[in-house]
């Protein structure tokens, strides 16, 4: 279920806490490694290299897993929420799962040092909480605080942590150690994840689970079809993808140096941050 | 690179440099080798920004009359390809694709591979044009880069957020063309050339495998 390669959020919502302990057992698991080519091939060393997947048998088997799971389960799922839900109440549940992810997305903002995307992630949670009738409506883009992608992976790039080799995970899909950790960090400072047991509380955080999945799977059921219908080999062509796209936001977040402090103030300038290039 | 042109617009071979594409090329060869002399920056005939943005923005909205157009599926998917044909430099980026394996191949396979590329390129495109309507296209801004001229626009369709789409375009082929769209920070040919090179890397780094995998792609639909 590599549901958030093309998809232009991270949507995952609470399937989060699935994750947390999914990419626990992962690292248990990890012990099919690719042999490198001979030195006597450097055109192939170098591919090796540039792919940066040593532990590609192992990320097969889980893809081939996931994949199985989700042509069974998810993508039906997907696809039936699609056929019986009208448009306009999915993108209001879509609108009501962003919202809840605000607040980590906040924390995530500050923590990457930008404070006009920490503003905009602020602004869109008063906003919408409230005109927006807790998230229903994104009142907020419209009066001019667009939402971002933002997550404690991302942070981690603008501290200059490179990404490390590909790992495609159980459930989660494609990523790597350090978006795996940026997962689990945003799992554990979700309030979600302290506020409140009981009943009441699961019911909402599995329904937010549930709902979660569908509306991140139905967002990319097109795309998704597509690669497996296109690509002669999807393993890779996925992994391709989601490391341009993860490459490009964390670009698109580095670049983002919105003026904070009055024009008369005067400008320092910003070192580049050192995050690798894949 | 200016000053560069500026050399050539000096010499008299300026003169008959209207068109002719042979002549252009000899021109621009006997310039580079200028340039080289005087340690100038040798770009090849790298469009200028504003060509790369109107040629885009004409492209575009031929793509887009041609995508939200009354006819059926299959008009469509013909307008499509005449597009295609003409603004689009299949042969740079089908050989970018096939990266180092293209010096292995031999010329039959070159020659091959490009048919099916052009084939399956063509037909991945046209199997599209059911899904979009509506869509709409505005150009931003451009900026030179290495391979080209990257000009960026936002593609809008309903009902779905904005997306940005990148479109790199080079004079390599002789005229203005297409040689890779970026949608989202993805780069289409990086992503056919890492799948390309997964499948050739999985069946003994044989060119012929992909050809046969290419065919078999083009006969299917």
């Amino acid at each position: 279920m590599p549901v958030n390669v093309l998809s232009s959020r991270r949507r995952f919502g609470s399937l989060r806490r699935w994750g947390l302990c999914a990419s626990g057992a992962v690292i248990v698991a990890l012990a099919g490694c690719a042999t490198p080519p001979p030195a006597s091939q450097p055109d192939a060393l170098a591919d090796f290299r540039e792919t940066n997947d040593p532990l590609e048998p192992t990320n097969r088997v889980f893809y081939a897993v996931n994949n199985g799971i989700d042509t069974v389960l998810l993508r039906p799922a997907a696809v039936a929420y699609r056929y019986v839900v009208p448009e306009t109440i999915r993108s209001h549940t879509h609108n009501v799962l962003t919202n809840l992810g605000m607040p980590v997305q906040l924390i995530d903002d500050m923590f990457a040092a930008k404070p006009r995307r920490a503003g905009d992630t602020l602004m869109r949670l008063l906003i919408n909480s409230t005109i927006g009738v807790a998230g229903v409506f994104d009142v907020a883009t419209d009066w001019g605080w667009p939402d971002h992608e933002s997550d404690a992976g991302m942070t981690l790039a603008l501290w200059g942590i490179s990404e490390g080799p590909y790992l495609f995970l159980p459930i989660l899909g494609p990523s790597n150690p350090r978006d795996a950790t940026g997962f689990g960090v945003d799992v554990a400072i979700s309030p979600s994840t302290w506020v409140g047991q009981g009943t009441v509380v699961n019911a909402i955080n599995y329904s937010r689970l549930g709902l979660g999945a569908l509306d991140a799977r139905s967002q990319v059921l097109d795309s998704l079809d597509k690669i497996k219908e296109q690509a002669l080999d999807p393993y890779a062509t996925i992994r391709s993808l989601y490391r341009q796209h993860r490459q490009s936001t964390i670009d698109d977040a580095q670049a983002d140096e919105q003026a904070t402090v009055p024009a008369w103030f005067p400008a320092t300038p910003i070192p580049p941050n050192g995050a690798a290039k894949p | 690179m200016t000053g560069y042109t500026k050399l050539i617009g000096q010499t008299p071979v300026s003169q008959g440099f209207s068109g002719n594409p042979m002549g252009r090329r000899t021109v621009l060869a006997a310039g580079c080798s200028l340039a080289l002399a005087f340690a100038l920056p040798a770009a090849a005939a790298e469009p200028s920004v504003s060509q790369a943005t109107d040629f885009v923005d004409r492209t575009g909205h031929e793509l887009m009359t041609a995508v939200n157009g009354p006819g059926t599926t299959k008009d469509k998917g013909a307008a499509l390809q005449t597009i295609i044909d003409r603004a689009v430099d299949v042969n740079t980026i089908g050989r970018f694709c096939l990266g180092r394996f293209w010096r292995q191949a031999t010329p039959q396979q070159q020659k091959d591979y490009i048919d099916l590329f052009h084939r399956v390129l063509v037909q991945n495109i046209t199997g599209k044009v059911g899904e979009y309507e509506g869509v709409s296209l505005v150009v931003n801004r451009a900026a030179p880069r290495e391979d080209g001229i990257a000009v960026t626009t936002t593609v809008t369709r309903p009902n779905s957020a904005p997306n940005r789409v990148d479109w790199l375009v080079s004079n390599e082929s002789g005229s203005l063309r297409i040689i890779d769209v970026i949608a989202e920070g993805t780069s289409l040919r990086l992503t056919q050339r890492n799948d390309y090179t997964a499948y050739l890397g999985r069946n003994n780094n044989d060119v012929q495998a992909l050809i046969d995998a290419l065919k078999k792609q083009a006969s299917g639909a």
